[in-house]
């Protein structure tokens, strides 16, 4: 398991050092990142875990000391999941490869595919929380970078920020929830919790909320949604792989694991179920609105996925057996119909819903598959979602009666933006045009096997799940003893008799009959029906806000003249650091008094203090400035610390060098104006400075513990084998402090450099379009105005 | 040498050329001196760098004087001693140090403990060998590269506005 995990991290920096030989290949590479999450199939099809056997641990030590580890735990539930994504990720990477252009950046792409696969494959089987949280947020991160992977282009820039704002604010909520859970539960490993002790904390209600945004956030649940739409800007194998059958199925994974936890709560169904079937009846409201395939294709993964937190969210037997069927399901539909519509959107040009039509005609095999995961998503037999539709009736049906009408209407509409999906490969061809008439393909062809096969073996799964349901029943009964409904009676059937869920389904296909009948009332509807609010709206609205605010902070505290800076901040560490002084005078010891041959120095440092004040040039103020440095080093060597000596001449030689290539850029030398109360006040803040410093300086002779030198006196030559004793410090007492300084030196070294090059003229090259970003962020509803 | 390298180091000596706004002063003396200055400089560095677990020295020390002396030899001679960009020696430099610190760390001891050890050869006589001064060539590619970086960029900004003289 732990292989499973860090073979894709490992294969990301192999394929990005090998992407420029091998160019489009890189993905055959790339795929076999995967290959060790499908050998997870072996323990999960081995009975020993399945049902009831004991989960395979893996735990590797990483900080002991802070409970931190990488503890893998692969219970049904978990290896499951593991292979759903091996399973999708290797045909997102091995679609990808016919997909991309031949001028795609492969040396970003894979890398980032196997990176995000490698942090969602231990996020699900990842039984320590902390780690749980760290390979959360590393599926933000790299969902950020493929949904911005076409940069270059402002939705895409927009896409990939707004994805990453809200799944941030969810990170945030989940490192919170952990750590409030691991205080309660007195673990940090989600099998080790007390749950006992958790359920009795004050701390759990504010836990369960927590974990609640985090998965809210994640799954794209109202009214978090809004990320999910604007990610599609992504490249399609990566839509199907992320923002369908696997990321976005992170809340939902953690709504199912933490059911256990928190399932016992009313709080915890009372909240997810109602948001779950919202979720659900406004994604297919949404997705019966849009043109683009895509953006359908989009809305509809936000209502599958409120179905599936809604069924979780009951936290009983019969919910989670619904749900993990239907997840089951769904992967292999949603991941099958997005590369479909990346079969379109490469054949023809276009994902625009009114300009295609006929397309059955000229891409047979296409039709085929779309048709049956089309037929599975709209929960139509003989197919795997029918089945799954059929337990979620059966399921909302004990929820409530409020509950099941949401979700037959909910249904209704998934139904009729089906008939939508589908209808583009009826009727007669016509090729694609764009707005001015021009052809947008000169010539149309089925797509090669290297695009059909995944989705046609996706296709397949789906078929099979509703063929055999028994299949679909074995796979899910693996997660049984993980999620605690081994227990449940149910089972997968094509017909079930003349039940009420049955009964529910035909009304259903009567609702959305009567919606494609009225399609076009439907659309006049849905057009003139906008709410006052939307989550856009206030997203926006709250970055807007952000941003002024952080505009004037700035504006009042920063860019101001260097002598003014100087003043606040002299001023505040005088108030700050006087309030010390008069607290706690007692902290100063006597001096000790200085041999004389000191004297000399403290003169030169004296005069190289006073000659800086006076001069009025600055090639003599930076000379004169090296002075005290000299001097410093003086001081070091009477006090036998040649290292310290050394470092300082070398620090006063460098820096005059630098003073000296920068004087090239800066105005001449003037004096400005004061008045003479402000000359008083700078002198009196100039004083408390000098004053403050050697206060400082002197509070810090007394030792608040006993002091260290000793130790290192002893231990440098046996310890460490050096005779330097300052050296030995510095790489190996405390060489995670140097370790820390030079990322510092680097990091600066590089702001600084890159600060430099944009003053330089024609270097400030931007890898930008000119095109300026979309004021409201809204590239969705604007195609929809376009139409 | 194939075509193609030698097409690459045309294109590089054009880039390497002083640039207009490039600092360069054509100074015969600071020429001549610079030669012999840098090879000196360097060889100390060097020497700094290697004895520092022993004696005076160490890797930021040994960098910064690297820097220094390649500053020098850029000023006097126009172009750097260096065919490689010092950016890229930031990098390195972490990654070297960070390694020296993971090796032992998945070798199942504390995070950067350090190893060192005698060997005797006959030419020089005992020897020390230490993983530190792996660490410590680590920091000194960092401030080598960092201190450069910054220098290079400077020298070669053109400045857009013209030193009134100093009064």
């Amino acid at each position: 398991m732990t292989l499973a995990v860090l073979l894709p991290l490992l294969m990301a920096a192999v394929c990005a050092l090998l992407a420029r030989p091998l160019g489009r290949r890189t993905g055959y590479l790339a795929a076999l990142g995967f290959a060790p999450a499908l050998l997870l199939a072996v323990p999960l099809a081995g009975n020993s875990v399945g049902v009831g056997g004991t989960p395979l641990v893996q735990v590797t030590n990483w900080v002991p000391e802070l409970g931190l580890e990488f503890a893998f735990r692969g219970d049904g539930f978990s290896l499951l999941f593991a292979v759903l994504i091996g399973v999708i990720g290797a045909l997102a990477t091995l679609y990808s490869v016919a997909y991309l252009s031949e001028r795609e950046r492969f040396g970003r792409f894979y890398p980032f595919l196997l990176l995000f696969g490698g942090s969602m494959l231990g996020l699900v089987l990842s039984d320590n929380m902390i780690a749980l949280f760290a390979f959360w947020e590393m599926t933000s991160v790299t969902s950020f970078l493929l949904i911005g992977l076409w940069h270059t282009r402002s939705e895409a820039r927009d896409g990939a920020i707004k994805a990453f704002l809200v799944s941030a604010l969810g990170g945030l909520g989940l490192l919170a929830a952990v750590a409030l859970l691991s205080i309660a539960g007195d673990s940090t490993s989600l099998s080790g919790l007390d749950l006992d002790a958790v359920r009795a904390s004050p701390l759990f209600v504010p836990a369960l909320l927590l974990t609640l945004l985090a998965a809210f956030t994640k799954s794209a649940q109202l009214p978090f949604h809004l990320w999910l739409p604007t990610a599609m800007e992504a490249p399609t194998p990566v839509s199907a792989f992320l923002h369908s059958a696997t990321m976005v199925k992170a809340g939902v994974v953690l709504v199912a694991k933490f059911g256990l936890i928190f399932g016992t709560s009313a709080l915890w169904g009372g909240v997810i179920v109602p948001l779950g079937l919202a979720t659900m009846f406004w994604g297919s409201w949404r997705a019966l609105k849009q043109t683009d395939l895509k953006a359908l294709l989009a809305y509809s993964t936000v209502s599958q996925l409120g179905l599936l937190m809604a069924l979780y969210g009951l936290a009983d037997a019969e919910g989670r057996f619904a749900a993990t069927a239907h997840l089951l399901n769904h992967a292999a539909f949603k991941a099958a119909l997005f590369f479909v519509v990346g079969i379109i959107d490469h054949e023809m040009g276009t994902r625009e819903t009114f300009r295609l039509s006929g397309l059955r005609r000229k891409l047979p095999l296409t039709f085929a598959v779309a048709l049956l995961a089309t037929l599975s998503m709209a929960g139509l037999p003989p197919l795997g979602g029918f089945i799954s539709k059929e337990l979620f009736y059966e399921a909302m049906l004990h929820a409530g009666p409020g509950f099941i009408a949401v979700a037959v209407i909910g249904s209704a509409l998934t139904l009729a933006y089906c008939a939508r999906l589908i209808g583009i490969f009826f009727g007669d061809f016509q090729a694609p045009e764009d707005d001015g008439g021009q052809l947008l393909k000169p010539q149309i062809h089925e797509a090669g096997p290297g695009l059909l096969l995944p989705p046609a073996l996706l296709a397949g799964a789906a078929l099979l799940f509703g063929l055999l349901p028994a299949s679909a029943e074995w796979l899910t009964r693996r997660a049984g003893a993980a999620l605690d409904f081994a227990g449940h009676g149910g089972h997968l059937y094509l017909w079930h008799g003349v039940t009420p869920a049955l009964l529910l389904t035909l009304l259903t296909w009567g609702l959305a009959a009567l919606l494609v009948w009225q399609a076009a009332r439907v659309y006049f509807l849905q057009v003139h029906l906008e709410l006052p609010i939307s989550s856009n709206r206030i997203y926006r609205g709250v970055l807007d806000g952000l941003n002024t605010l952080a505009s004037r902070v700035i504006a009042g505290t920063q860019g101001l003249a260097l002598p003014d800076q100087l003043r606040i901040t002299l001023a505040a560490a005088g108030v700050m650091g006087g309030y010390a002084v008069w607290r706690a005078p007692q902290v100063f010891q006597p001096l000790e008094p200085l041999p004389l041959s000191t004297l000399p120095i403290a003169v030169l440092l004296v005069a190289g203090a006073l000659g800086v004040l006076l001069s009025r040039n600055r090639l003599t103020a930076v000379i004169l400035t090296g002075l005290t440095g000299f001097g410093s080093a003086a001081a070091f060597l009477t006090m036998r610390a040649p290292d310290l000596a050394l470092t300082q001449l070398l620090i006063e030689a460098i820096t005059v060098i630098l003073f000296l290539l920068v004087f090239r850029y800066l105005p001449g030398f003037r004096s400005l104006p004061r008045s003479r109360v402000r000359r008083v006040i700078d002198v009196g803040l100039a004083g408390a400075a000098g004053i403050g410093t050697t206060l400082l300086i002197l509070a810090s002779l007394r030792f608040l513990s006993p002091p260290i030198s000793p130790y290192y006196l002893e231990n440098a030559y046996k310890g460490g084998g050096g005779k330097n004793v300052v050296n030995v410090i510095l790489v190996d007492f405390r060489g995670f402090d140097t370790l820390g300084e030079i990322m510092v030196v680097g990091m600066v070294a590089l702001a600084v450099g890159s600060l430099v090059r944009l003053g330089r003229r024609g270097q400030a090259r931007s890898e930008t379009d000119t095109v300026p970003g979309t004021p409201d962020l809204q590239t969705l509803d604007l195609q929809q105005r376009r139409s | 040498m194939s075509p193609r390298r030698a097409a690459k180091r045309a294109v590089k000596a054009v880039a390497d050329r002083p640039q207009p706004g490039d600092l360069l002063i054509n100074d015969p003396i600071l020429k001549t001196i610079s030669r012999a200055a840098f090879a000196l400089v360097m060889l100390f560095a060097l020497l700094l760098l290697w004895r520092g677990h022993n004696a005076p020295g160490g890797g930021f020390i040994a960098g910064l004087m690297t820097v220094g002396a390649l500053i020098l030899h850029r000023i006097a001679n126009g172009d750097s001693a260096l065919r490689l960009d010092p950016v890229k020696f930031i990098p390195w430099g972490l990654a070297l140090s960070l390694t020296t610190g993971l090796v032992p760390y998945l070798l199942g001891r504390s995070f950067l403990k350090s190893d060192y050890g005698y060997i005797t050869t006959a030419l020089t006589g005992e020897f020390e060998w230490a993983t530190a001064l792996l660490f410590d060539l680590g920091v000194y590619l960092v401030v080598v590269g960092a201190g450069l970086s910054l220098a290079y960029a400077l020298i070669e900004v053109e400045p857009t506005e013209l030193v009134e003289g100093d009064r």
